[in-house]
């Protein structure tokens, strides 16, 4: 009985994450469709804004052209600005906390995940030999490097045409290009089989908040000497990182979603936790063996 | 005894999200930075003979047909008649959907930087429109009472200006037998003045063209109308000719440097700055506080000047 609760109470713990997402969801879908209808002549007495002027990356993109002209990037605005600032406290303090609770992107693709874990149980997320999988989750760093170039260059938001996250709430406006379709048609195809393939191969802020893991100062800690190693964080995890081998996680691709945590996934009190880190980069690379020996 | 660290789960970090995100925007409007839409105030004109004046090129989709006559100073009611709009309210980038695709002839396009093109013959000050940017035969009209610039310009314009009315013409003479209707979508008031429409030959490319402003008697001049200006109306996109050493909107650094210019030369005329090979210039200058419009008769005098 009292393990049952413990169950029930892991699970409602967990929803707590599943219902920010849901609302930050919501509040981004209502607010970009009362703007687009507003446009159009259609007033609905909602605070409105466009989906640039609530994307936090419009306002990292547009830091060099503020900088250096004073001027925003064409269709960005002030309030980009303001998030990007919120996003960099975030993730300075708790890494990419923006892609794993509050991006309505990432909780698009984790709910059409659910339907990819139904089909394909275990097997799910577990496609892509991981010796390829590794080398492509460098793919956005390149993704990142050619959007910012491109911004600087031109002075618009060049990613608008191939951004998915943009079609999913705009497809309806005409405002979207082909290639926007084609790329949003291949996440959803592609959730099926990876947990957020948008996230770990493409996504230009992910990578740029992906880069806070590596000195971000609460993180995920595992205590080595309490650890079972029954690798329950490993397969709890949605951006397939090793837990169960670190130390401390400073995996380039942490969501910080705590579903690893022993709050969540990892039956042993106070082993997996998100901590204030005193470790540095280093750590990322301390394995196991490392760990263990350090144990003893 | 050993300090033990700070540790967070999930309900505080719940909290401490929506806080952050809470709290960072209110402060954000409180302190007056919180904007989600545009101010809807053109950049100024930073240097030359223009200088402070709005910069035309800056015109976004979003704004209104009254956003733009504050901004320059123009009747509203004459933007209204040139795009055949009835509404102040509405925003300048429905051009797009009142002329389609389809409603156009291959390669042109009526849009926001129709209004751009506009704008700057209205009021004299300068701005380089897209390649197969044109203005409706209705703008012409107004442009010919009430315009600022050159009337060269203008007339050049009017040469390229879209005339939905000689496109009917055209069409029940290729095919008397049967009758053409008017696309759903073509707008009535661009169709109207056809009394003062001219046919719409196809015409090569024009490059920039330096002439003076006009003032009317009914439009006294403003500070720029009286200075040289320098406007280009874009050609048609199926006569376009590329042409050697003249500067246009898709003058990359690379053709700069092919027509022999030296980098030293192009810093000269953007105040030591330049771009990668590949960029257009015209892109390139905006986000590095530079204006094209500007830029490019200096770089057009040095290439004459060689």
């Amino acid at each position: 009985m009292p393990q049952k609760s413990a169950v029930l109470k892991r699970k409602n713990v967990r929803n707590i994450r599943h219902i920010v997402q849901a609302a930050f969801f919501i509040l981004v879908a209502v607010t970009a469709t009362v703007s687009v209808l507003a446009e159009r002549g259609i007033k609905i007495p909602i605070p409105d804004a466009s989906l640039h002027a609530i994307c936090p990356f419009g306002g990292v993109v547009s830091f060099w052209q503020l900088l250096n002209v004073g001027t925003l990037v064409k269709k960005v605005h002030e309030s980009s600005v303001v998030l990007a600032v919120i996003g960099l406290l975030l993730s300075l303090l708790f890494g990419p906390v923006i892609c794993g609770w509050v991006c309505p992107f990432g909780t698009f693709q984790e709910w059409l995940g659910k339907l990819g874990k139904k089909l394909f149980g275990k097997r799910y997320n577990h496609f892509v030999p991981k010796n390829i999988d590794r080398w492509l989750r460098y793919l956005r760093y390149f993704v990142l490097a050619w959007v910012s170039y491109m911004t600087i260059i031109t002075g618009k938001l060049i990613f608008q045409d191939y951004d998915p996250y943009f079609t999913l709430f705009n497809f309806w406006t005409g405002e979207v290009a082909i290639t926007g379709y084609i790329a949003l048609a291949l996440v959803i195809i592609l959730s099926l089989f990876v947990e957020r393939p948008f996230c770990k191969y493409a996504c230009p802020y992910g990578a740029f908040q992906g880069i806070f893991n590596l000195f971000r100062i609460f993180g995920i800690r595992r205590n080595a000497p309490t650890c079972i190693s029954c690798k329950a964080c490993d397969k709890a995890c949605p951006m397939n990182i090793e837990v169960s081998t670190s130390k401390v996680v400073r995996d380039h691709q942490c969501i910080s979603c705590l579903e690893c945590t022993s709050e969540t996934a990892c039956p042993v009190p106070a082993t997996v936790q998100m901590l204030a880190l005193p470790g540095t980069v280093q750590d990322s690379f301390k394995k196991k063996s490392e760990t263990s020996e350090a144990a003893k | 005894m050993s300090k033990k660290p700070l540790s967070l789960t999930i309900v505080p970090m719940a909290v401490i999200i929506v806080s952050v995100f809470v709290i960072g925007i209110a402060g954000a409007n409180l302190l007056g930075v919180w904007k989600t839409t545009n101010t809807k105030e053109p950049v100024k004109i930073k240097t030359g003979e223009f200088a402070g004046l709005p910069n035309p090129a800056d015109i976004r989709g979003s704004y209104t047909w009254a956003d733009v006559g504050k901004a320059f100073n123009i009747d509203v009611q004459h933007l209204l008649t040139a795009f055949g709009a009835t509404d102040p309210a509405v925003k300048v980038n429905t051009l797009e959907t009142i002329y389609t695709k389809e409603t156009l002839p291959a390669g042109l396009e009526i849009g926001t930087g129709s209004v751009r093109l506009f704008v700057s013959l209205y009021t004299g000050i300068p701005f380089t429109a897209d390649e197969g940017t044109v203005l409706p035969i209705s703008a012409i009209a107004v442009l010919k009472e009430f315009g600022k610039a050159d009337s060269s310009l203008i007339a050049d314009a009017e040469s390229k200006a879209y005339n939905p009315a000689a496109k009917q013409q055209s069409a029940a003479a290729k095919a008397p037998a049967t009758t053409t209707p008017a696309p759903a979508s073509q707008p009535a008031a661009a169709a109207k003045p056809a009394e003062t429409a001219t046919a719409a030959p196809a015409k090569p490319a024009t490059t920039a063209t330096t002439v003076k402003a006009v003032p009317t008697a009914e439009n006294p001049a403003p500070a720029a109308s009286a200075k040289t200006t320098s406007t280009t109306v874009a050609g048609t996109a199926e006569t376009h000719e590329v042409k050697t050493g003249t500067v246009t909107g898709k003058t990359t650094f690379k053709d700069l440097k092919d027509w022999g210019l030296t980098e030293e030369k192009i810093k000269s005329a953007t105040g030591g700055k330049i771009g990668p090979d590949s960029a257009v210039i015209k892109d390139w200058a905006e986000p590095n506080g530079l204006t094209f419009s500007e830029l490019k008769p200096k770089l057009q005098a040095l290439l004459d000047a060689k």
